[in-house]
């Protein structure tokens, strides 16, 4: 079976390989008139500045965990108890070097990501000049370089530190490393994007009445900037992490199983090493036919993919000692990934019954159209619920039918589901940078016809984002599952009797505290955006004060202190969150025991994924309820309806794009601190 | 530089000014720090046109350039009842400028447009802004204004514009409201029904009514005129403004 851990070097090669070749092919596409490339060059800049920072306040987090990582695990805990030195440097050096290697994948994942974005934007503006179709292709291969970049980078990682250690809790070190970048990337872009996109909008069309996109608002850079940092790079980071925490997740638990060889401690590798092999041939079939339709051009894409994948799945389990049931429990996974990603598109998609209710009754004020999509957000966490409870029951009992441990199967779910990322990273990466080429065809004055075009292909990107984030929010639960056993394994063999009866109440105090995490961190989070954006208003409102020229025409705004005061105020804001996310599970930990922290990951990854969800879908069906009013109906622009419908969607806007999607990296970030902790809280907790 | 005579329906002035109609628009909608925007309609005056009633004369001799050389902006001739001093012959374009000061201007035309059978809503601008329906067209409706003297509510100028009813110009009760964004609708329903079935030609819908309003509810378009003559400042269709004049719908649209 070693043989898979050197075709899993060769693909994760080949992919990376495959996305470079897409990173200098889309540089090589013309990248359009002066005009829009000196607009084009401002959003650039001003994700380089975000980045820098973010990569510096990263590089800043890394050296202190990784010293405190490298200290901590150079302690031999049995040597100890047995009363001899019990100090093995090499221990604690290797797990922070896989920490620091985690992190610096992710972070090079999302740097190609958001380069290429940035480069790609106003070269598909200028590619929607020729034709709709070139400009679709340029966009989604564009997309791909995050989506190959990442898969190649997580499985070469985890291959390669695997195959120097042979120890799946190192692997632990370099997933927890890429989720501690995924909490500052994903909650940091949340913030950012959030703020420019309030900030811009309730000062810009609100108060002075000039569109989105318009050159005029001092926020509009900012603005989108910030559609790539939330959605290239959050994005992207927060997939990486829950990939690479599903894969280890089950490694742990193969490594645990008595019952099983070690081709299932490296299944998972080989399962990822299979997606990027269907990521590769599905992305081929993504074109836009004769009926020039992006969006099920991107859903074939995804479609076509899963089978590829199940169909090389079934051929492992026929050719090899495989168990079925590392088939069936990824079939399970696949099926459940792709049914909840379609359904949450149910509640967010203009032309069914939760976006046309809530736009109805917006007509009787902002009051009943936010209580309409909350309610609806509250409905639409049925099907995923029960979709994640299905998918938790099939693969664990078809795995011990067919004699795989259960909790096994659960783990195998979830990396079945995010096995085909390199595709669903592509697809949902594609959206920011139409997104970006509509905002540059506006401010670079582009002809309508080019307008049309790239509004075309940003429909078919809002929808692949709502099947994206169902999707991530699903496998992120089942992949806090496998963690979750996975943390029961770890403090077992540390030799501590693990008992979450809810009969004991120092467990019940867990499940309590766990529970009031998510929620925490979601005001947290979205307190950010308000108060950052409260400053980034008051700065529009300064620059169109002292300088009227920005009005009329005549002055060109200040686009950079928008972009830095964005920057700093997500950064800023991110001390409490991150501080919630590491130093409260080992809090409880420590002071009230493993059985407590046990208790405290229940209880977070219920709410959590309850919250995700809410907040992905309520936010997103706000959205669109605004938009459906746009088109026309209920009264259309400037009428009642529309003006409440305004009201809900930037409620709605940090639900969807700030605190939801951060609960994901959430959970996971505690559950892997927890995992990796849990024999030292074992061997010094106080209860 | 020239100096310009624009009559501001939004609200109604007389100004004299040395910027261009579209720099006029910008400045008078956005470019001033006494508010930071506003919709506003003008027409641009025939710059020999003289009245007794109107300083004009003094007006454009303090229209001088600032000491730096930017042109003068604004000089107010007048504030209060000044269409109806103005003849319709020295009318020149119309100008609608959006709320962040992007201007569009339309030509008067001799082509009134087609005399339907439906009801119709009318916007008044100049001299006072209420939402009136009536079952009379818009000329009729012009001349129950300023040419009929048994009319206890008469006026010397007016300027309005028909505003969009759509299905509810034949159907008040049940007709789709599709994107006409007025407020209370059920109350425009009511006003409606009342002027199908009772002998009146005209009905208040909002005496104090806003005096901006979206362009795109604009039926046909601008009607301006005296006892003596009207002219009519057809808006180009949704289609023609979408694809020849792309920035200002976009802007009249927010």
């Amino acid at each position: 079976m070693k043989i898979w851990l050197y075709i899993g070097l060769v693909a994760s090669v080949v992919s990376i390989g495959v996305a470079l070749y897409l990173f200098f092919w889309v540089k090589r596409q013309p990248p359009g008139t002066e005009k829009a490339q000196e607009v084009a060059s401002w959003i650039r800049e001003g994700a380089q500045t975000y980045l820098k920072r973010l990569y510096l306040a990263l590089t800043i987090v890394a050296v202190i965990l990784g010293f405190i990582i490298a200290v901590v695990f150079s302690f031999d805990l049995n040597e100890i108890a047995s009363g001899q030195a019990g100090i093995t440097p090499i221990n604690g050096i290797r797990m922070a070097v896989a920490f620091n290697s985690g992190a610096l994948c992710s972070a090079i994942a999302g740097y190609m990501g958001m380069a290429v974005a940035v480069e790609a934007n106003v070269r598909t503006a200028t590619a929607a000049n020729e034709s709709l179709n070139k400009a679709f292709r340029l966009s989604f291969y564009a997309g791909s370089v995050m989506g190959l970049a990442m898969v190649g980078l997580a499985v070469l990682g985890m291959t390669v530190i695997f195959l120097l250690t042979g120890d799946a809790e190192v692997i632990l070190g370099f997933s927890f490393g890429a989720s501690a970048l995924a909490l500052l990337a994903k909650a940091g872009g949340g913030i950012y994007t959030k703020t420019a996109d309030i900030a811009a909008d309730l000062v810009g069309k609100i108060e002075v009445g000039i569109p989105e996109d318009d050159p005029r608002n001092p926020a509009v850079v900012a603005d989108n900037v910030g559609d790539n940092v939330g959605d290239v790079a959050g994005m992207g980071a927060d997939i990486f992490d829950s990939y690479v925490a599903s894969a280890v997740a089950v490694m742990l638990l193969g490594a645990s199983a008595n019952s099983l060889s070690v081709e299932y401690v490296i299944l998972p590798l080989i399962l990822c090493t299979l997606g990027i092999g269907a990521s590769l041939l599905g992305i081929q079939f993504v074109r836009v036919g004769k009926n020039g339709k992006p969006g099920p051009a991107l859903n074939f894409g995804t479609i076509i993919t899963t089978l590829f994948f199940a169909v090389m799945v079934l051929a492992l389990v026929l050719l090899s000692d495989i168990n079925i049931g590392v088939l069936w429990a990824t079939l399970t996974g696949l099926v459940t990934g792709v049914i909840i990603g379609f359904t949450s598109d149910y509640f967010t998609s203009e032309d069914r019954k939760p976006v046309f209710e809530t736009a109805r009754v917006s007509g009787s004020g902002a009051a009943i159209n936010i209580i309409t999509g909350f309610s609806y957000g509250l409905m639409s966490i049925v099907p995923s619920v029960i979709g994640i409870a299905a998918a938790t029951l099939l693969s664990y009992y078809l795995s011990e039918l067919t004699g795989l441990p259960g909790i096994y199967g659960i783990g195998i779910s979830a990396v079945g589901m995010l096995s085909i990322s390199g595709m669903i990273v592509s697809a949902d990466a594609y959206g920011p940078i139409v997104d970006n080429a509509r905002g540059i065809a506006e401010m670079a004055g582009m002809d309508h016809e080019v307008i049309v075009k790239t509004d075309k292909l940003d429909a078919a990107g809002n929808t692949a984002k709502a099947i994206t984030k169902g999707f991530s929010i699903s496998a992120a639960a089942l992949t806090v599952l496998a963690l979750f056993a996975a943390y029961a394994e770890v403090v077992t063999a540390a030799g501590i009797e693990v008992d979450m009866s809810l009969r004991d109440p120092i467990v019940v105090a867990g499940v309590f505290l766990g529970a009031m995490t998510p929620p925490l961190f979601s005001a947290l989070t979205m307190l950010s955006v308000t108060h950052n954006a409260f400053d980034m208003i008051e700065e529009i409102r300064r620059q169109f004060r002292e300088k009227p020229g920005i009005l009329a025409g005549t002055e060109k705004p200040d686009y950079a202190t928008c972009v830095g005061l964005a920057a700093q105020g997500a950064l800023s804001s991110l001390v409490l969150p991150a501080f919630l996310a590491v130093g409260l599970p080992l809090l409880v930990g420590f002071i009230l025991g493993p059985n407590a922290l046990g208790g405290f990951l229940a209880g977070s990854i219920f709410t959590g994924v309850i919250f995700a969800l809410l907040m992905a879908n309520a936010g997103g069906l706000w959205d669109n309820a605004k938009k459906y009013i746009e088109t026309g109906k209920f009264g259309g622009l400037g009428s009642d309806a529309h003006k409440a419908s305004v009201v809900g969607d930037t409620v709605g806007d940090p639900f969807k794009d700030t605190a939801g999607p951060s609960l994901n990296t959430l959970i996971t970030v505690m559950s892997l601190v927890s995992s990796l902790f849990a024999p030292i809280i074992a061997a010094f907790s106080l209860f | 530089m020239a100096v310009h005579l624009y009559l501001s329906l939004v609200p109604e002035a007389l100004i004299a000014s040395m910027l261009e109609p579209e720099e006029f628009g910008s400045y008078y909608a956005v470019g001033t720090k006494k508010k930071a925007s506003g919709q506003a309609i003008f027409l641009e005056i025939d710059p020999d046109f003289r009245s007794k009633y109107l300083r004009i004369n003094e007006g454009i001799s303090r229209c001088v350039p600032h000491e730096d050389g930017t042109p003068k902006s604004s000089i107010y001739i007048g504030v209060y009842r000044v269409l109806e001093h103005i003849d319709v012959s020295a009318l020149g374009k119309l100008y609608l400028v959006t709320k962040d000061g992007r201007t569009l201007g339309i030509d008067p035309s001799e082509d009134i447009p087609p005399l339907d059978d439906g009801l119709h809503l009318y916007k008044e601008i100049v001299p006072v802004s209420p939402l009136v329906a009536s079952r009379l067209n818009p000329l009729d409706f012009f001349d129950l204004i300023v040419k009929n003297p048994t009319s206890l509510v008469t006026l010397t100028a007016i300027a309005f514009a028909e505003l969009r009813l759509d299905e509810l110009a034949s159907n008040p009760e049940m007709g789709q409201v599709g994107d006409l964004p007025y407020s209370n609708m059920d109350h425009l329903r009511e006003v409606l029904k009342d002027l199908k079935t009772k002998p009146v030609a005209t009905k208040m819908v909002d005496r104090a009514s806003p005096a901006s309003f979206a362009y795109r509810t604009v039926k046909n378009g601008f009607f301006v005129g005296n006892e003596s003559a009207m002219a009519y400042y057809p808006l180009p269709s949704s289609d023609e403004l979408q694809e020849s004049h792309y920035r200002w719908w976009r802007s009249a649209n927010m």
